[in-house]
């Protein structure tokens, strides 16, 4: 087991230095952010004091090497255009992100677990029918589309919600529900195809034979089983949710982490990406790990296998 | 030699020594009205909120005008927070501010300025001569490095008068202290000592209308009034800017009345808000022309090297139906790269729409059947205008293919000079005046120009060195005249920035700075009621 993880912990590493690896350079290739400070017709001086100012005058290589060895000491460098620490601006944003993302999280599984069971148990009637629209317009309709549909028809033209901004729970209500509906349709649909993956499986039909009460035999038997990857599929979705919430969080107003994301790159602000991609990377990694020794503790053939 | 005494008021005016008319003392009391005496205009005590929906994060650096860059942006907090010396006021350019007055020594190597009495801080510290000097010695933002190269000293004479002395005449240094930097803005020196930079830019205290009360990052600013600002008491008591970056969600925010002053609300959200009752609309024209450049004009194989086709190029292009389609008709159109309230500005001719005219100068030029041009790159987000200007050239047969590009690499590839073929259709906002706008744009190896002519590369040394102003306006307005004949540029308008008010504003004051894109003087502005 301690090889198991050991194992793992070596892939996550190299995982988070291959994104570092990526992130650091792609970003560099987008453009110059001092192109964006200034206005076209500023002096070649000004450009070049800029690049000075933000360390882009040095080889790229040792531009790298100064990242690495800040993020080593905890450091995600100063954001250029708002002159603050990387990690001051990442930890401001957090709360509002999570709030945003466990409201939105709840919703999605609200709807959609409920939803993908009696999809599972009605199939080929209409409740499953009425699943079957229902996720594909949460997949299918963009966020900023159903996030502006809200705002026109919840803030003004019945002006019962504010249209943006955070402050209070009448603040989160289109946001989450914006943010949720696309993850509500893909909860949905797992629910439904794991539920029937494990109605039709042997105990089950066992279960069934005893003369179990069909609500006992779902509820007890079926929907424990089938909730497994949903969850596991939820605890990713949840930091895709704090971390890259990008339309619906600039929409909205919202301040969390997915716009600090959008003006990082609107201003090609290296060190807000990079942290950003990062932070978001580092919790995928960490909870894809925490998931794989869980999965290796409860099923000995994973960790054998391996 | 002594200094040259040129009262503030009249600095503009060029005003001879004899006894003033009726009419110069007429624009006197209308100048001294707009930039406000001293405690004379004495309002009520400020009431009220007035709530804005902002277009872009608000950046903390923009609450220390050391850290001002070359964009226009910052200076829609700078104008609440801080105050000048000398800035753009209504009705003047250079209006005197902190700055009481000043004088330019005969032999331009010194300006003298007097520090406006009574003139405070938010914290109650007077504005001194020290604060002058440690503002302009600490200020690093854009043309820093040309600043500091001019400047020889900075003497405080005593607590109301400080000397800048050049080490060379600089006929443009007040150009650059006023406004196409931020090294006249004034900052408490002790206050900054005390609390350092960061500390500064989370609580900063300035001498302008509007005092800090909180800053939230990515969420609001809040303002208060500044009773003791010199100008006036300002009437709005609170001011919150709030970042709605969705231009959607700030017109829905306008309409719902969670704001009052919506920034950028562009195309067809701007009709909406024209159409809605109790809107209004509060357009302005930014100091950024919008043209059409061609840099295959210096190569004789190309088409673009006979003036004639760049002349028709520019006659082709019908600028205000495409201010109308995309601005609703709010753009200023142009016939220069030149924002008009520039100093030194030459107007030209005004621009023409005659394709029937351009037709013929194709046909003189060999090229009546068209050509293709090859590619027309552009700031992507642009590319609408571009649409426009593509079609108007195909309706002359001359044939491009549109390549938008995102800000950064379009304008990154625009200046190392990548764009060698076909059009490019650029901008810029950047800040100065005619000579240094030519200098980037025109002259030979100006950081924008593809290629140059002897001679207008021959004038422009001579108007650097020149310190007659009218003679320098001879230099520059020759210049300019020059690159209106030979079409180096195809210019097109000044950008119209539409902004949208609610009902409850009275005065917004958009539009009473020229060129400004944001509402300012801060003191100004009032609610209904």
């Amino acid at each position: 087991m301690k090889r198991y993880i050991l194992k793992r912990s070596g892939y996550c590493l190299l995982s988070l230095i291959l994104l570092s690896l990526t992130i650091f350079f792609f970003v560099r290739v987008t453009g110059d952010p001092a192109l964006l400070l200034v206005e076209p017709g500023a002096s070649d001086a000004d450009i070049a004091a800029i690049h000075h100012q933000f360390g882009l005058d040095r080889p790229i290589w040792v531009q790298y090497g100064l990242f690495v060895w800040a993020l080593l000491h905890g450091d995600l460098g100063q954001s250029f255009y708002y002159q603050t620490p990387v990690m001051e601006l990442y930890l401001d944003r957090l709360p509002n992100s999570l709030l945003l993302a466990g409201v939105a999280m709840g919703l999605s599984l609200i709807i959609g677990i409920p939803s993908g069971i009696l999809a599972s148990v009605r199939v080929g009637r209409f409740w499953d029918n009425a699943g079957k629209i229902f996720s594909l317009l949460g997949l299918s309709l963009p966020s900023f589309w159903v996030g502006l549909v809200l705002i026109l028809v919840f803030s003004v033209y019945l002006g019962w919600l504010p249209s943006s901004g955070a402050g209070g729970p009448l603040h989160l209500i289109m946001p989450a529900f914006a943010l949720g509906w696309y993850f509500a349709a893909s909860h949905m649909r797992l629910t439904r195809s794991s539920m029937l993956e494990v109605l039709g499986s042997e105990y089950v039909k066992l279960a069934r034979l005893k003369g179990l009460p069909e609500s006992l035999v779902i509820a007890k038997h079926a929907f424990k089983n089938a909730l497994i990857p949903v969850l596991t599929l939820a605890g990713i979705n949840l930091v895709i949710m704090v971390n890259v919430a990008v339309v619906v969080e600039t929409v909205f107003a919202w301040p969390g982490i997915g716009r600090l994301l959008y003006e990082g790159i609107s201003f090609r602000d290296f060190p807000i990406v990079q942290g950003v991609v990062l932070l978001g990377g580092a919790m995928i990694v960490v909870v894809n790990l925490v998931v794989d020794i869980l999965y290796a503790v409860i099923d000995p053939r994973i960790r054998l296998g391996s | 030699m002594g200094p040259l005494a040129v009262p503030a008021a009249m600095a503009d005016a060029h005003c001879h020594p004899h006894r003033p008319t009726r009419r110069q003392l007429l624009a006197a009391t209308v100048a001294l009205s707009a930039t406000g005496l001293p405690r004379l205009a004495k309002a009520a005590a400020p009431a009220g909120q007035l709530t804005y929906g902002v277009h872009v994060s608000l950046a903390p650096t923009w609450f220390d005008p050391a850290d001002t860059q070359g964009i226009i942006t910052p200076f829609m907090v700078l104008y609440a927070l801080h105050d000048a010396m000398v800035k753009a006021m209504p009705g003047k350019a250079q209006a005197p501010c902190l700055a009481e007055e000043w004088n330019a020594a005969k032999d331009g190597l010194s300006y003298d300025f007097t520090i406006r009495k009574g003139a405070l801080f938010h914290n109650g510290d007077p504005v001194t001569a020290d604060d002058v000097k440690f503002s302009y010695e600490r200020y690093r933002g854009t043309s820093h490095d040309l600043m500091k190269s001019q400047l020889d000293a900075i003497e405080v004479l005593d607590p109301s008068h400080v000397r800048f002395k050049l080490k060379k005449p600089w006929p443009d240094f007040l150009s650059f202290y006023s406004s196409a930097s931020g090294a006249g803005w004034i900052v408490p020196k002790k206050y900054v000592e005390k609390l350092g930079d960061d500390g500064f830019r989370k609580n900063p205290v300035g001498a302008g209308p509007y005092k800090f009360v909180s800053f939230n990052p990515g969420q609001e600013l809040v303002l208060e009034a500044f009773e003791g600002y010199w100008r006036k008491t300002p009437s709005v008591k609170t001011l919150v800017m709030k970042v709605i970056p969705d231009e959607a969600t700030r017109t829905a925010a306008l309409k719902r009345g969670e704001v009052d002053i919506a920034y950028s609300i562009r195309g067809e959200l701007a009709e909406e808000v024209q159409k809605t009752p109790g809107l209004a609309l509060k357009p302005v024209v930014l100091q950024a022309p919008n043209w059409l450049y061609f840099p295959e004009q210096w190569d004789p194989k190309s088409p673009w090297h006979d003036v004639r086709v760049r002349q028709a190029a520019n006659l082709a292009i019908d600028r205000e139906g495409m201010s109308k389609a995309l601005f609703l008709g709010h753009c200023k159109t142009t016939n220069s790269i030149i924002p008009y309230t520039f100093d030194y500005y030459w107007q030209p001719p005004a621009a023409r729409y005659d394709p029937a005219a351009a037709k013929k100068l194709m046909a003189d030029a060999g090229h009546a059947g068209g050509f293709d041009a090859g590619l027309f790159y552009c700031d992507s987000s642009y590319s609408n205008m571009a649409e426009v200007s593509l079609n108007n050239l195909a309706e002359i047969g001359i044939q491009v293919k549109l390549q938008p590009i995102e800000r950064a690499g379009f304008f990154g590839g625009y200046g190392n000079k990548k764009y060698k073929r076909g059009i490019i259709q650029a901008a810029s906002g950047a800040f100065g005046n005619a000579a240094t706008r030519l200098a980037a744009f025109v002259v030979k190896d100006g950081a924008y120009a593809y290629g140059s002519y002897p001679d207008i590369d021959e004038l422009y040394p001579q108007q650097a060195d020149e310190l007659d102003h009218e003679k320098r306006t001879g230099i520059l307005d020759k210049m300019q005249q020059l690159v209106h004949d030979k079409a180096i540029y195809a210019p097109i308008w000044q950008l119209g920035f539409i902004n949208a008010i609610g009902p409850r504003v009275g005065e917004s004051s958009f539009g009473a700075i020229p060129g400004f894109a944001y509402t300012a003087p801060f003191e100004d502005l009032t609610l209904k009621g």
